[in-house]
Formats: C-alpha cells, structure tokens, sequence
C-alpha cells in the first residue's frame, strides 16, 4: 500500500512540525483510521491539516506500508521515529531527527537531510541522496552511544560530528565529511569517500575508511602498516588507536596530513 | 482570613510527644491554631496518619551542577515524562528531573520544605532561578565555604572574626542559608590536580589543613548564631577505609551549641567504608554510630543508596573524577574561580555488584544503630545515593527487619560476612520515622522555633496526611502498604492550603525562600574592609559589586536576621 502525504502550503514554512506519527504502522488499516496529530510551533493540529492524504491500495502489516512524503517537508522532524517496519520515502528535504532510533524498514530521502539523520538508530536502512547536515548516524547531545546498528549511506557530503559514537552497522558518505567525523566510534563500520578533518578522534573501537583526504589528522593513532584495500585496489595507510583513549581501533587513510 | 479544620487525624508529633492520637487540627492564616470558626473549610482524615510537612535537609534539586547533570543525560531526560494537566506543568526526568517535576514529586510524597545542599556563591543567581521554578517548597541554600579563598587566608592568620565577617557577607550577598564545606580543601587542591587525603593535609599554597578548616567555621557559624549548624562533606568520600577520617572530622567539632548540633555530617553513608580497596571494602557503620552516640553535638544524615540508575552531583570535584575512571562513562569537570569546584557522573548501583551492596547495607546500619533518631536523618543526598522518591522504600527497610532479611537474600553471598545488618532487628516506629523525615531536620536546621517540623500550636501549617491507619497495620509485615501510603499524600497542606490532594496538584504557587542576614559591627563588615575589597577585584572575574543576588531574585523570600556575639 502506498500512502501519499502531499504538504498543504503553509502560512508560515518555517515553524517545526513534529511529525513523529509518521510511521508506516499508524497507516495500516484504513478502516480504522488512527487520530493522528501533529505540533505545529506551540499548536496541535490534526494531520489532515498539514497533509493531503491518498491511499492507494490495501495493506495488512506494516511491511506493506510505503509512505510517501510530497512537497514542503524541510521542517517536518522525528519523521520514522522509532519505525520497525516498511518504507518512507521523501521527495524533497527533511527536517531534522528523520530515522531517530529506527529499528528496522527503510528510509530514502530524495532531497537533503537536515541534522541527527538516523540518530541512535538500531537497526534498518536510510539513504539520503542529497547531503546530510551534521551529526548524522550519530548519538545524541549527551548520549555515549550513537548508531547501534543498520545501515546509513549518503550520496552527497555530511555535516560535522557524523557517527559520532558509532557503536555498530555502517555509516557510507560518497561525498565529503566534516569535521570531527567518527569522533568517540566504538565500534561498526565508517566509510568516507570524499575529504573529512580530524577523523575518528578518540576511537575506540571499530574500523573507519577515508578513500579521500584527511586533514588534521589525530597525531596520537599508531601507523600499523600500508596495505592495498578492495578490488579498486587502494594503497592506504593503515593506523590503530585512538592510543590516547587505549582505543583498539583500526583506521584505513589514503592521504593524510597532521596539524601544523 | 483562610481557616481550615482538619478532622479524625490520627497524628504523629514527636516534638509535641503525640503518637498516633485520633485528633482535630484547626489552622487559621496558615498556623496552627486552638480552635477556628464553624466557617472553616473541613477536611476528613479518616484516622489517617497526619504528619508535619516533610523537611529534606540535604537534596541537590537546584543550581547549576543540577542542570548540567540534566543536560548531560537526556535518557533520563527521557525518563519520568508527565503530561501538562490543568495547572501541572508537563514534567520530565527521574533522577535529575525538572525543576516542576522535582517539586510536583517532593509535594506528592509530603514534603513542604528542602535545602538545597550545595551552591556555589557566585552562581547563585541560578540556584534561586530555579528556586523560582520550585512553586511548592520552601526553600534554602547550603552556601560552599570549602574552598573560598578569603576564608583560607583568614584561616591561616587564625582570625576567627574575619571568617565570620566573609561568611557574614557571602550569605547577605547570595541569600544563603548556611554554611556548607564539601570535602575542605580538597576541591582547591583539585585545581592543582591535587587532593587532600585526610584532615592533616595541608592545602596547596593556603598551608591550611581541613581540620582547621572545619573548626574555624564551627566557631564562626556560631558567632555569627546562624540558625543551622555547619553543614559538612567530609574528606575522602566514597573511598574504602575512610571512616576513620570521618570520625576524625567529628572529633574536630567543638560543642558549641545547646539548642542544636554545632556540626552536620551529610551523607555519611558515603563516608563510613572499611577495608583497604573496593576488594575488600565492609561496613563501618558501626564504628561511626558509636562515635555518633558519643557525640550529642553531632547530626548526620543517611545517605542512603538504592539499587538502580542516578546521577551522582558533588562539588567534591576529584571525587568524581575517580569515580570517572572506574565507570569510563560521562564525565562534567566545573571549576568555580576562588570558591569551589564541581563534578558530575550518572551511575548504576547493581544488586550484583558487592561495593553496592554494602553501601546499601551501611546507609541502614547507620540509622539503626544511632540511638536517637534526631542524630540520623533520612535523606538519600538526593540524588547522590538515589532519587528523593526511594524515600519510601527506604522507611519502610527501616521499619521492617523481615523486608530487609529479604532484600539481603537478593544480594551476592559474599556481601553477608562485610556488613552487620543481618543482625541488626531493630525496626523503627512511627515516631522515630516522624523524627527522621520532620521533627529532626526541623531541629537541625534551627527551624523548629520559627514553627517548622512539628504540629504544636503556633506551627507553620505545613501538613501531610498519607492513606495509612498506622493502628490497623503491622509495618514489620506490611511493609508493601507501607511504601504504597508514603508515596502519594491523601493531601498535602501548606501554610493552610491543599497543595496536593491524591497525587494530583492543587496550587500553582506557595513558596518562599529561606535565607539569613546575620548583622555584624559596621566596622568589621567586609564592604568597607580595603584588603577584601582589593582581592576581590584583584582575582574575581566580576566585580563586588555586582556579585551580590539582587533581591528580584527572591520575589517570596523570609530573611532570618541574626545578632552576632562580636
């Protein structure tokens, strides 16, 4: 079944809708249609307020469930918060915390995310094909676990502090990382194609590949060993720590280069 | 003129020597009165127990190490979350909620005053900020003198007059309410990366020891005739073997006052371990009670801990920085200029863990062995040893020998051989509860004459009565009754008003907060004194001037003002 939410144009684009109703099991059965609500700024607002609703087709379990989000949905946040099953797919943007601390089903954004895209997520699939803003795939403020599980890719760059507290699954960035990429990783897989800056400060745990540049490269990682990675056959450098933190980290690098 | 008539009390009074007598209590303008007209509002007790209002003399609810304990942890940020309802706030949090959440809870459970534990002069603005916030307490700050500069240095010249004059001035100036000394000495050491490890260690550069530390701000507590006593953390808490430093800092205090204790010892729980490491860590409880029985002069409280998930908040900095190496988990390190320092960790107690267990075991063992019930006060450090709302788990332990039996049952084997509480079958009465959670806290901070901690005529009508008929229930075995009734007030009076009635909230605000003026000569007072006036521009970030609390920041305020013996 596919559930079309068309954004109504709104008065004022820029106030917040918390949108965590949207999940894929608020949707399954038509007959008993749930009262789902959202906040707009400091208003509760019925959902049919905000959205156009069409659904097309039937479906019996979550699974079945595929939204789609259409128009204006840059400040929709929490959308697919904590979501176990099915798929939602955004056209344009989406606001921050999309995929917060989701457990399973798949997310694909067509557009860009705003910050904490997959925060603490557990388990699932989530795919940006724009860029992602900062802290994405990571834990929260506070919080000394990030992502647990699943897996997160992103076609375009990301902010700064991306998996941060990566603690298991796989984070892919195709495009450039910022600063403090992988920062306190734990554990789980980081990829970073593009450039990132001080990456994987004070890991613990866990393996990390940037295929582009480093810049401010962490002095306090053991250089291990070169080694030629993939059937692309990469030359990179390979590097354990962080020894700062006793981390037992490895740490693959095509080019680096260490602070002034 | 509000009147109001309280019908089928059954109350318990120990000031008043009233011990479960079905009575009336008739309050007229928020006081207890004889009798009140036939127009007053009635309220039926159904014979059920009616307390004073309870009074938590040590509990961190306020300031900012409480705040940055909350924004450190949003999973318990993501705990407790209430709804806006009627006039309640939407709440959040368990063992750091927020500032509503912490006074709906304390209101629901009975308690109608609380004293802050620790707040650092220069950001006090924040503590009475939140006081604010706090619309069903009243209250008051314990003001941190451990490692104030001007205090050290006059320490060190042996100037007892000159430390009461700093005090006299701190307190005015930050609306305070008594003198508090967190591990004395140590947190200025931490800011060397030092420590002290007992009261014979001198202090970095100041050459100062905690022992005159603390008895200089005995004898300056009572020239300047503070209502409470001085309020101590001692030295080396948490660590295994430290007991004998803790009746060490008992010996130090002087007797100096015959209405109360002349020291206050917090959270000796905490600070009553034997042993050499966490290896072989046992009780020494009994050794600290026994100083304890000795000593009139001395109060303490519990510190009690309970088995879960809390966050621990001190100004004992490298405490917490020790605790940081064991857990490896969050961390907060706050340096306050020429005062005092911070440090907070969140924490997990677990039944499995030994070191647990037997800090669960002494925080018991020290309420059962102090003889008199208003020398061991029942408080958790809050929420250092566990969130306030144990309390009721931790009265009904205290009153039940078979609960406790059970619960150590639950514990690892070898816990059994390091603590005494097995054998301990002591079991308190409602009496020596009323002491532990009022009457005693009323006397310690100086509050019983100003009508606080007990029911008497002329009292503060702050009243709490739980769905419990004490005569028809046998708290040894029903225990479980017990915690159920102390958890929710059937109503909760304050200054005559329902505040509380079954759980649910009644009054948007009635507060004031507490804080003490003491007046010394002019001559002595610190504004005119040049040297005072020259470091403090010299090494504060802020000017004198604008280091005082201005009184917007206590709109509801009572000031006690005191004559100092100059």
């Amino acid at each position: 079944m596919r559930v079309i939410l068309d954004v109504k144009p709104r008065k004022n684009p820029f106030l917040p809708v918390e949108a965590e109703c949207l999940v894929p099991k608020n949707f399954v059965d038509e007959r008993e249609p749930r009262d789902l609500s959202v906040w707009v700024g400091n208003k509760e607002r019925r959902l049919e307020e905000v959205v156009t609703l069409t659904r097309e087709g039937t479906a019996t379990s979550p699974e079945d469930v595929e939204l789609v989000l259409r128009g204006d949905t840059s400040r929709f946040k929490r959308v697919g918060e904590y979501m176990e099953a099915g798929r939602i797919t955004i056209e344009g943007d989406i606001g921050m915390h999309c995929g917060n601390l989701m457990k399973g089903g798949m997310i694909v954004i067509h557009g860009n995310a705003d910050s904490w895209l997959a925060r603490e997520m557990v388990g699932g699939t989530v795919r940006c094909n724009g860029d992602a803003h900062h802290y994405c795939a990571s834990g929260y403020r506070g919080e000394k676990r990030g992502m647990r599980g699943g897996e997160v890719e992103v076609m375009g760059n990301a902010g700064d502090f991306t998996a941060e507290y990566l603690t298991g699954g796989s984070v892919t960035i195709h495009g450039n990382s910022g600063d403090l990429t992988g920062v306190e990783m734990a554990g789980g897989t980081l990829i970073v194609h593009g450039d990132c800056s001080r990456v994987c400060a004070n890991m613990t745990g866990g393996t990390g590949y940037v295929y582009g540049m480093v810049h401010h490269m962490i002095p306090t990682f053991r250089f291990r060993e070169t080694a030629i990675i993939g059937p692309e056959k990469v030359k990179m450098s390979v590097f354990e720590g962080d020894i700062a933190n006793r981390g037992k980290g490895t740490l693959f690098i095509k080019v680096y280069k260490y602070p002034l | 003129m509000s009147e109001l008539l309280i019908r089928h009390a059954c109350v318990v009074d120990p000031v008043n020597r009233i011990s479960g007598e079905i009575m009336d209590l008739a309050v007229r303008d928020g006081r207890i009165v004889e009798s009140v007209s036939d127009r007053a509002e009635v309220i039926d007790a159904q014979g059920f127990l009616t307390m004073a209002g309870g009074i938590d003399s040590h509990t961190h609810i306020c300031g900012t190490k409480v705040n940055f304990g909350r924004y450190m942890s949003p999973e318990d940020m993501r705990a407790g979350r209430t709804l806006k309802k009627g006039q309640m706030h939407s709440t959040s949090g368990y063992s750091v909620p927020t500032t509503y959440g912490n006074s709906y809870r304390y209101a629901t459970m009975g308690y109608t005053a609380v004293l802050e534990g620790a707040m650092a002069p220069l950001e006090a603005r924040h503590t009475h900020e939140e006081f604010m916030a706090t619309p069903l307490q009243d209250t008051m700050a314990n003001v941190l003198f451990d490692g104030n500069w001007p205090v050290m240095e006059a320490v060190r010249d042996r100037d007892v007059k000159r430390v009461a004059a700093i005090v006299a001035w701190v307190l005015t100036a930050v609306k305070g309410f008594a003198i508090k000394i967190t591990n004395p000495g140590g947190t200025e050491a931490w800011g060397w990366g030092k420590n002290v490890t007992c009261i014979r260690d001198p202090v970095p550069y100041f050459e100062v020891t905690p022992a005159e530390i603390i008895e200089t701000l005995i004898r300056a507590n009572e020239i300047l005739r503070l209502p409470h006593s001085v309020h101590l953390h001692c030295n080396n808490l948490g660590t295994p073997g430290n007991y004998s430093c803790t009746i060490g800092s008992m010996d130090v205090a002087p007797d100096l006052n015959k209405e109360r204790q002349s020291l206050y010892v917090t959270h000796v729980q905490f600070h009553s371990y034997g042993g050499t490491s966490w290896k072989d860590i046992n009780s020494k409880a009994h050794v600290v009670a026994d100083a304890v029985n000795r000593k009139p002069h001395i109060v303490i409280d519990m510190g009690q801990m309970m088995f879960g998930k809390t966050t621990t908040m001190t100004a004992d900095g490298p405490m917490e920085f020790n605790l940081y190496k064991l857990h490896h988990n969050k961390w907060s390190n706050h340096d306050v200029e020429l005062e005092t320092g911070s440090g907070i960790i969140p924490v997990y107690y677990s039944r499995k863990s030994i070191v647990n267990s037997v800090m669960w075991a002494i925080g018991l063992e020290l309420a059962l062995l102090i003889k008199n019930p208003e020398q061991c006060l029942l408080a958790t450090d809050n929420p250092n040893g566990s969130p306030f709302v144990k309390y009721p788990e931790i009265i009904a332990l205290l009153m039940s020998n078979p609960y406790r039996q059970a619960e150590i049952a639950t514990l690892p084997p070898e816990t059994e051989s390091r603590i005494s509480l097995p054998a301990i079958d002591r079991e308190l009465d409602w009496n020596e509860i009323a002491m532990m959670t009022r009457a005693g806290q009323g006397r310690a901070l100086g509050l019983r004459k100003l009508g606080r901690g007990h029911l008497g005529l002329g009292a503060i009508a702050d009243i709490a009565i739980y769905p419990l008929s004490i005569g028809a229930i046998d708290p040894s075995k029903e225990y479980t009754r017990v915690i159920e009734a102390l958890r929710l007030t059937r109503y909760t009076i304050k200054n005559g008003k329902v505040i509380a009635r079954d759980g649910e909230i009644l009054s948007n605000r009635n507060k004031t907060t507490i804080w003490v003026r003491p007046k010394i000569p002019e001559q002595h007072r610190m504004d005119h004194d040049p040297d005072f006036i020259r470091n403090f521009e010299r090494y504060y970030t802020v000017r004198m001037s604008n280091y005082p609390v201005q009184e917007a920041y206590v709109p509801e305020s009572t000031c006690i003002e005191t004559e100092a013996v100059w």
